[in-house]
């Protein structure tokens, strides 16, 4: 008898317990939002910017990583940010820390898979005839930068030691590094909302060169950012509202719902005034998730393209066709000119359309001959949605695509930066 | 949860899920008894119930009130057969919780209620104590699966009414008391989880349970 009301008491444990669990990746750094490059000036960042080998800590983050510089504009300011790229995954965020003696910078690094993440704290030095010294810019023959310093696991302070030692440049070879929903997916704990200003900013920290954004109109026909076609918990913060998002008036949505990580859902506008004012991402992909006039996106598409211009920017943004709804809806546009267009179709619809970008999706493999075909006509060839590693590797080593849309674009600035 | 507890957890599940059957078990197989009688019990109840899980009020309200109460209503159809676990049907409504405030002097109102459509399983503790007689007969543990119809409500420039679906489970305990050959009285504390939508009730309901048909 006893033994039946044990099973039962384990039952109703199990059942109230469950096994769910709340993932979380909270950053451990606080960012200073310091503006200017401190101690970096221009040729000390570009110096650093390379492939570089992992001596100590390359159990956690593979024997190679690559080390860029990217920035974001603050009104008339500009800070800087150095970020490393891992092929497992991962990304390191760090600023300069101008307080430190010496070169050094000071972030977070995380892994995108899993919740892994800790700080780091780097500084800059120059190895010379087997001799390291702290780096002050200048660099003679024969010697090699090496960046090393500790982390450590979540919020505890950095003990572990890594070391990293300048191989060789990145890879020259233009390539488009671009971040799916606006820089990558909500899902993957990101510090920020896929779909958001703030995730927009931090795009190219994350290794894109371009984004990747979804439109929508509201019920009152204001295009906003969002990707599913309802309100729902992977996306927002809960407060009892649910349905589709076209059942919502701007007003409605953005008084009463924040996205997941707090933010507003931005207005089209927004956003491209944010790529536009703030950011040096060079590419921005509308994808067309509404049903309607596609009249009002191309006046924003173009109002923003013109700005870019006068801000000496040089900036792309095309809308995505990603269906046949969407080619009708580009057709019915009266005044096509100046519409740059990306077709997600076949080649026949993307020639008949004169689309100038072209991007079939990844699990068509590589498409050699259609992917010639199209970039001897001029086109440009993306290929999406690739998150994969490995195929990420071999489709930057293997084939002519001019560019890869991917949740990862940490991944694919690694195997890109560091190709030979 | 570490991999020890989940393993115990599994074990726990894996030995739960044979109990049903060993609740019919016989030591000697009577195969000349006639099977029967089956019934059709058809059960309604309302009572009052609270919404036990996290709520969002957005930052933006002000003078914000929260209501956690609501009266739910459920209507159970049970197939009673000559063997303990009971196999039914479930619907109802529950209202989930609702929320007011002020946006820039402008009201706002939210209102969220559940419609659970789940397929539910009961069966009376007699098997605890193996007593046919005794109180734990009256006594019975229900669960079910199934779907909920979330529906939610707003008033704020304009009102904005949608349906969408979660999938979820429920869990009751109830105590019944006859009141005549067709007429039994029920008290169930019962818990609504509607997990995809993250809403969660607990409710304490009276029931009044009339057998429909008898065979």
């Amino acid at each position: 008898m006893n033994t039946r009301y044990l099973v039962l008491a384990g039952l109703l444990v199990t059942l109230l317990m469950g096994c769910r669990k709340d993932y979380e990746a909270p950053v451990p750094y606080t960012f200073s939002n310091m503006t200017g490059s401190g101690k970096f000036p221009t040729a000390i960042r570009q110096a650093i910017n390379g492939v570089y080998t992992v001596t100590d800590g390359s159990d956690k983050f593979g024997a190679q990583v690559v080390l860029r510089w990217t920035y974001t504009h603050n009104g008339a300011d500009t800070s800087h940010h150095l970020s490393v790229f891992t092929s497992n995954v991962g990304y390191f965020d760090m600023e300069p820390q101008p307080q430190t003696g010496g070169l050094a910078v000071g972030g977070y690094w995380r892994r995108l898979q899993d919740t892994e993440i800790g700080l780091v704290q780097l500084t800059v030095n120059v190895r010379r005839s087997g001799v390291v010294s702290p780096f002050t810019g200048r660099l003679a023959t024969g010697d090699t930068l090496v960046v090393s310093g500790v982390y450590g696991d979540g919020d505890v302070t950095p003990t572990k030691r890594l070391t990293m030692t300048y191989a060789r440049p990145l890879n020259p070879r233009p390539f488009s590094i671009l971040a799916h929903r606006s820089g990558g997916r909500t899902s993957d704990l990101l510090p920020a909302s896929e779909n958001s200003v703030e995730i927009i900013k931090m795009a190219s920290r994350l290794g894109a060169t371009g984004i990747e954004i979804d439109v929508r109109y509201t019920k009152d026909g204001v295009p906003i950012l969002y990707h599913d076609n309802t309100l729902n918990l992977r996306l927002i913060q809960k407060n009892g509202l649910a349905g589709p998002i076209e059942a919502y008036t701007y007003q409605q949505l953005n008084t009463l719902v924040r996205l997941v990580n707090g933010e507003r859902i931005p207005t089209l506008e927004e956003a491209l005034q944010t790529v536009v004012d703030e950011t040096d991402l060079s590419f921005v992909w509308l994808d067309t998730k509404y049903i309607g006039s596609m009249q009002k996106v191309q006046t924003i598409q173009q109002t923003y393209l013109q700005r870019a211009k006068a801000a000496g920017r040089s900036l792309q943004i095309v809308i995505g066709l990603p269906s046949d709804d969407a080619v009708s809806l580009y057709r019915a546009l009266p005044e096509k000119a100046n519409t740059p267009v990306l077709c997600e179709l076949d080649t026949s619809i993307t020639r008949s359309i004169n689309a100038n970008i072209w991007a079939p999706r990844w699990t068509l493999g590589d498409q050699r001959a259609e992917v010639n075909a199209m970039k001897a006509e001029g086109r440009t060839v993306f290929v999406w949605t690739l998150d994969e590693p490995q195929f990420i590797r071999e489709f930057i080593d293997q084939t002519r695509f001019d560019g890869i849309l991917s949740n990862y674009a940490c991944v694919v600035a690694y195997y890109h930066y560091s190709q030979q | 949860m570490s991999h020890s507890l989940k393993f115990m957890a599994g074990v726990l599940i894996a030995v739960g899920l044979t109990l049903p059957a060993r609740a019919q078990n016989r030591s000697v197989a009577d195969t000349t008894r006639k099977r029967g009688p089956y019934a059709v019990v058809l059960s309604v109840g309302s009572g009052l119930s609270y919404y036990s899980t996290h709520l969002g009020v957005p930052a933006a309200l002000s003078n914000e009130q929260v209501n956690r109460f609501g009266v739910p209503f459920t209507i159970r159809a049970l197939w009673v057969p000559d063997h303990r676990l009971r196999i039914g049907l479930e619907t109802g409504w529950t209202t989930m919780y609702s929320y007011r405030g002020q946006v820039d002097n402008t009201n706002s109102h939210v209102y969220v209620s559940a419609v659970p459509a789940l397929v539910v399983f009961s069966m009376p503790l007699a098997w605890l104590s193996g007593d046919e007689r005794s109180i734990a007969r009256r006594l019975s543990l229900t669960g079910g699966s199934g779907a909920y119809i979330i529906h939610s409500r707003l008033d704020f420039d304009g009102t904005v009414q949608t349906n969408t679906l979660s999938l979820g489970w429920m869990a009751a305990a109830s105590y019944t008391q006859p009141l005549g050959p067709r007429f039994r009285l029920s008290g169930e504390l019962k818990w609504y989880d509607a997990v995809a939508s993250e809403n969660a009730a607990f409710a304490a309901q009276l029931q009044l349970n009339y057998r429909l048909v008898r065979w």
